[in-house]
């Protein structure tokens, strides 16, 4: 299928029309409005950790663990099963006598009962916890609405989950500082080791956790550090007898081979950003990176940027690419990659065990592998890495230090790593309740109960040390993850701004999203490759300078 | 005291009336080309969602998506839907909500669309921009939140009542409707006593079944619908309207929007496919309005007075 | 619950014929402006009355909340002061600040260009749908046939533009039902889903799609409100079909036509926001962006809540106007539009 080059010069002259609007009106009305007027703040700001030293948690891994299969770090270790016999991690109980402990979480699907008719809240409140945890869940997809209300009024409950995307906006370190608890005094430095679970937790992530130069959250951490893998249908590649493409030019003539619109079968979905890893387009924050000379640089800057968008273009072109991906970039690619429509698919790591599962029991020998990462050129390829926690748990401010010495001593408990007791009890809930047999390695199955019961209450309270964890029904799977994860993890490079907690200033993700919304444009042929450098000179106006000099200024700091 | 007697035209006709011509067959045809082709448009998705909704996971991916022909039936989304009892529950709130928000927004609406009725009335045309004003300036999310959890609302149905109770536009409609009935009928009835309250009870409201019944109809619709304001003020999940509940059918099937992907993500292989559920909670929410419409339809009658009787 | 008029002395018993002057009986003194006032209140305070609790609850629930359309003046922080009122307050104030962040933006005159052409498109191809289906649909004689037409083509209305949109996608788009059945005997298919110059057709064809049936009920009512004895008078005079529909029906509805047309005009800057958000991505932002998505997009997401209250002001500035002028024009076109002139 082809698609329309769209007039060119039409849509740029359009567009430099309306910058001359913008222009003329800022210049004509500006001027009478602005004497008056000023501008919104928009700034940001940089805090060096290594001044917070004393605060950042240290950390403790839990020697009553050892995985099967060691993973360099930051990918999770691997197990190759549900382990035989279960340790239990916590003596007594963390609640103190207090009050129901308020919480607000979210849960993708049916809210599941509340406390008083939930057996699996109940059995932990009364059993384990010694405390109620009183859950209020909301949606996930819509949960910026509520949450936006909820803190602008300031009408939060006793513990809050807030995901990750729902921070990086202008006023939440005004939200931290006005709404929640102060957590250093309770977790930094050898502080956390009065909870040992929260210890096991990398100290990458307790980085993020900072608003206002002090702890403020605990995180959910990310159990997949890696950016994007490339994913393929092995039992649908293999008959074609075709190896796996090693440099980009096998990897577009494999695409031309098995692309046949006729009997609806494309090659890939929009697999731009794993093409910026193998043509090694440098990203460390936010899109920024450092360059040889010292300066910092965006990614749309750079030639190799330049190298992937023209290959990436190239793919759409030739129509090797997915039509319901061309027509809807945030549209979901794996209905097509199980239904055999799409041999490739780029998704995150996280995708990979759960559509395995879910799919071999629909489509007899399916079988999703994961390209060995590669460079364009057969080189060293570039592996995005580092990750934000997903969620963050806050505190509200103004409890007593008892108070939230029992909150902690839950999310303690919520953060038993896998292998404990704790965490089967957390994740599966209650034999001969929950689950009334187990599979052959030991993992329980859940039955109709606990499916009407669990609703990740406790699981997003907090996090866990990661960990991928194979199963009988996908022999092979941790194996072929843990031989993928060990040759992508060292690739990872090091991110200079490691060490600071950065929040943002409005514009650079306001410039992050034009560049986007610019790349789908470019990629899909309604604007020219040759529009390239009008995009990098709107996107410096924009924000991308200001974003160069904050992360710029940062690191001088550094230098001081 | 005069009382005029309103009635109804008998019921809509089945044939012809004397004076009207009869189509040509050309005319026939292309009227009925016409409604073939309006009632096929809407009835094939129809069709593609109900079966869809009937399709299992193996189905569907063959399909690559929406099915057209149906190689057998599956109520698991169905069955998934409504196990437990939270649909049933959703369905009684939400018929709640239409009924009871429905009356008072109709006794609202009346009243203020009669009282904004008449001509040079005292007030009239400022109180008319009250209403109008509404549709240029509108409040934004935090103030709103704000104001119905000051007054306690929380958990609370009322909220989703009452902060949507009236609407401009279904006033507005409703006022040019009531303008457009013969005045000198209100006019004589003001001269020989009646009060405003008689004149609208009596007269008014039984000439405008039409314009009620479409009114009511749009109320009922929009309450049935409401989702927004649940999502920001129920918490109980008992509370939930039928929209809140179907919603979180559909999303169990997606991911969450971020690369990490949270790795324990449950009963991610015993849920009906989520397009079948989506498909589900389309039919669902539709079934309702396909039984009430028939019950506004029958008000598109227009009332005529036959005599007045003096007494 | 029997009334009296409440101004001078009572009228006497039910004559046998009305009587000659409508209204009150005149006081004598005062043809003031004041005393006219003061008469007319004095005859009116029941419509008053009745109009009053609508008023209170639009007060209260409404009008209220929009004093917080005050930010689109401040850069507006929610959590200065000592709770969230005082925020409102004390945050500063920067004039116009934030109306310049819109109008310096040449993203935001595209968008209110995209707008006023959909808007536009919608107006003259979507607007007058309605109207012939009901007048088509009123025609049948069929009670029965009627009754099931009339609940089926309001029923898309009910799918949100999720389903909608997906629905599109998968008949008209590169995977679709046509694309696959034209695949099939060797034909092209056509890029529909994804041509931005086909997009403002395919926008107003999915609300036709959508909202043609829904559309229609209004004028159903409108047209049953027709006195069915003037197209008996007209047959008689010797009109045929089209003569009756010209004079008869379409004046009938006409004050209704209006009516809607001058709210659908002030409402022009408002042309959807999911049904664009779902596609923008599809053809891009420079042909799908419109004022609500770029509100979403450069003030919401971003929480700058001041700039998305300046767009809302700004809309309810350029949407009052339009219905006013429009409203003008209707009385010079002989219409009372939304408001009469007196």
């Amino acid at each position: 299928m082809r698609h329309p080059l769209r007039g060119t010069s039409a849509s740029r002259r359009s567009f430099l029309t309306m910058a001359g609007l913008g222009v003329a009106a800022a210049a004509g009305g500006g001027s009478l409005l602005a004497g008056c007027s000023r501008r919104p703040e928009t700034g940001g700001t940089a805090t060096r950790l290594d001044r917070l030293a004393d605060q950042l948690p240290t950390r403790q891994p839990l020697e009553l663990i050892r995985p099967d299969l060691e993973v360099p770090a930051p990918a999770a270790s691997g197990f190759g099963s549900y382990p035989g016999n279960l340790v239990r991690a916590i003596d007594g109980q963390p609640g103190m006598g207090g009050g129901p402990i308020r919480v607000t979480t979210l849960y993708w699907g049916p809210t599941p009962p509340g406390v008083g008719s939930n057996a699996y809240l109940d059995t932990i409140n009364e059993q384990r916890l010694g405390v109620v945890c009183d859950f209020s869940i909301q949606d996930g997809n819509t949960y910026d609405q509520p949450l936006t209300a909820m803190l602008a009024s300031r009408d939060i409950p006793d513990v809050l989950v807030v995901p990750s995307w729902n921070t990086i906006v202008p006023r939440f370190p005004d939200a931290a500082s006005t709404l929640f608890e102060d957590l250093s005094g309770y977790l930094g430095g050898d502080r956390v080791l009065e909870f040992p679970m929260l210890a096991t937790f990398p100290t990458d992530q307790w980085r993020h956790c900072f608003w206002g130069e002090r702890l403020r959250a605990v995180p959910f951490v990310n159990d997949n550090p890696f950016g994007w893998a490339l994913y393929y249908r092995k039992d649908l590649l293999d008959p074609l007898g075709a190896g796996l493409p090693a440099t980009a030019e096998e990897l577009y003539q494999l695409g031309k081979e098995i692309t046949d619109p006729g009997r609806n079968v494309w090659a890939f979905n929009d697999i731009f950003r794993y093409l910026k890893m193998a043509f090694g387009v440098p990203n460390n924050e936010q899109g920024y990176s450092v360059t040889a000379a010292g300066g910092v640089v965006h990614e749309v800057e750079t030639e190799q940027y330049a190298a992937a968008l023209e290959f990436a273009r190239r793919l759409f072109d030739e129509g090797l690419v997915h039509p319901d991906s061309v027509a809807d970039p945030d549209a979901d690619p794996k209905q097509a990659f199980n239904s055999g429509q799409q041999l490739f698919l780029q998704d995150g790591l996280g995708a990979w065990k759960g559509m395995q599962l879910e799919q071999q029991g629909v489509t007899p020998g399916y079988d999703m592998q994961a390209v060995p990462v590669f460079a364009h050129d057969g080189g060293e390829p570039l592996v995005y890495g580092g990750g934000q926690p997903i969620f963050y748990t806050f505190i509200r401010q103004g409890l007593e230090p008892d108070r939230v010495r029992e909150v902690l001593g839950v999310l303690n408990w919520c953060a038993a790593p896998f292998g404990t007791i704790e965490w089967e009890e957390r994740q599966h809930g209650f034999e001969g309740v929950h689950f009334d047999e187990r599979a052959s390695d030991g993992t329980p199955i859940n039955n109709d109960r606990y499916h009407e019961e669990y609703g990740e209450q406790f699981t997003f309270m907090s996090g866990r040390n990661p960990v991928q964890v194979g199963s009988p029904e996908i022999p092979g799977w941790v194996e072929a993850y843990a031989q993928w994860a060990t040759r992508a993890a060292p690739l990872i490079p090091q991110n200079p701004w490691a060490g600071f907690k950065l929040e943002a200033p409005a514009a650079m993700p306001q410039a992050g999203q034009f560049v986007e919304d610019a790349e789908k444009d470019i990629l899909r042929g309604r604007r020219d490759l040759s529009e390239l450098p009008d995009v990098i000179a709107q996107f410096r106006r924009t924000g991308g300078d200001e974003g160069r000099e904050f992360l710029a200024g940062a690191l001088e700091s550094t230098s001081e | 005291m005069t009382t005029p007697i309103v009635t109804q035209l008998p019921r809509e006709k089945h044939r012809r009336e004397p004076w009207e011509e009869k189509l040509t067959a050309a005319g026939q045809a292309g009227k009925a080309a016409v409604l073939a082709f309006v009632v096929l448009v809407v009835l094939f998705p129809m069709w593609v969602i109900v079966v869809t909704s009937l399709s299992s996971r193996a189905t569907i991916n063959e399909a690559g998506g929406l099915v057209i022909v149906p190689p057998g039936f599956d109520f698991s989304a169905y069955i998934a839907i409504f196990s437990g009892g939270r649909v049933t529950r959703a369905l009684a709130v939400s018929t709640f909500l239409a009924t009871f928000g429905t009356a008072v927004s109709m006794l609202l609406t009346v009243l203020a669309a009669y009282g904004l009725s008449r001509r040079g009335s005292f007030g009239h045309r400022s109180l008319l921009f009250v209403f109008l004003l509404t549709f240029f300036i509108y409040p934004s999310l935090i103030p709103s939140y704000l104001v119905v959890t000051g007054l306690g609302l929380k958990d609370n149905l009322l909220a989703l009542i009452l902060p949507t109770a009236v609407s401009a536009f279904n006033l507005i409609v409703m006022r040019a409707f009531f303008m457009n009935l013969p005045q000198d009928l209100l006019d004589s009835a003001r001269i020989d006593g009646a009060g405003e309250l008689r004149i609208l009870t009596r007269i008014v409201l039984p000439l405008s079944k039409a314009v009620i019944a479409v009114i009511a109809l749009f109320y009922a619709v929009g309450y049935w619908n409401a989702f927004f304001n649940a999502m920001l003020y129920i918490q109980r999940r008992d509370l939930d309207p039928i929209q809140r509940v179907l919603q979180q059918y559909v999303l169990a099937g997606q991911a969450p929007p971020v690369r990490g992907d949270v790795a324990n993500l449950p009963g991610v292989t015993s849920v009906p496919p989520s397009l079948a559920i989506q498909m589900a909670v389309v039919v669902v929410t539709i079934l309702p309005c396909v039984l009430v419409y028939p019950l506004v339809q029958r008000h598109f009658v227009k009332g005529v007075i036959i005599g007045a009787i003096k007494g | 619950m029997s009334r009296t008029l409440e101004t001078g002395p009572a009228p006497p018993p039910a004559p046998a014929r009305p009587a000659v002057r409508p209204g009150p009986p005149r006081r004598d003194r005062s043809r003031t402006r004041r005393g006219r006032l003061r008469r007319q209140l004095r005859r009116d305070w029941p419509l008053l009355l009745m109009t009053l609790p609508a008023v209170g609850f639009l007060a209260l629930f409404h009008y209220l909340p929009t004093l917080g359309n005050v930010i689109a003046f401040q850069d507006y922080n929610p959590f200065i002061g000592d709770n969230p009122l005082q925020a409102f307050v004390q945050s500063p104030w920067i004039g116009f600040g934030n109306f310049l962040v819109l109008f310096e933006d040449p993203l935001f005159w595209q968008a209110l260009l995209n707008t006023l052409k959909f808007s536009g498109a919608q107006l003259l191809l979507f607007f007058p749908l309605p109207i012939g289906l009901a007048i088509l649909l009123h025609s049948i004689l069929h009670r029965r046939v009627r009754m099931v037409i009339q609940s089926v083509v309001y029923l898309p209305h009910f799918f949100s533009w999720v389903i909608v949109v997906t629905f599109f996608q998968q008949m008209l788009g590169g995977a679709g039902l046509l694309a696959q059945q034209l695949r099939s005997v060797g034909l092209d298919p056509p890029t529909i889903m994804t041509n931005p110059d086909a997009f403002l057709f395919l926008v107003t064809s999915q609300m036709a799609w959508k909202d043609v049936g829904w559309g229609t009920i209004i004028f159903l009512a409108a047209l049953a409100a027709v006195n069915p004895q003037l197209y008996e008078a007209a047959a008689a005079d010797g009109a045929g079909r089209w003569r009756r529909l010209w004079h008869i029906t379409l004046p009938g509805i006409r004050p209704v036509i209006v009516l809607l047309l001058i709210l659908r005009l002030g409402d022009s800057l408002t042309v959807g926001f999911e049904q664009f958000i779902l596609q923008r991505d599809a053809v891009g932002p420079g042909a799908a962006e419109v004022l609500d998505t770029y509100v979403y997009y450069h003030g919401l997401i971003t929480q700058q809540f001041g700039v998305g209250a300046a767009a809302g002001l700004f809309k309810g500035a350029i949407g009052l106007t339009l219905v006013l002028v429009a409203n003008q024009v209707a009385h010079r076109l002989g219409e009372q539009g939304i408001y009469a002139k007196s």
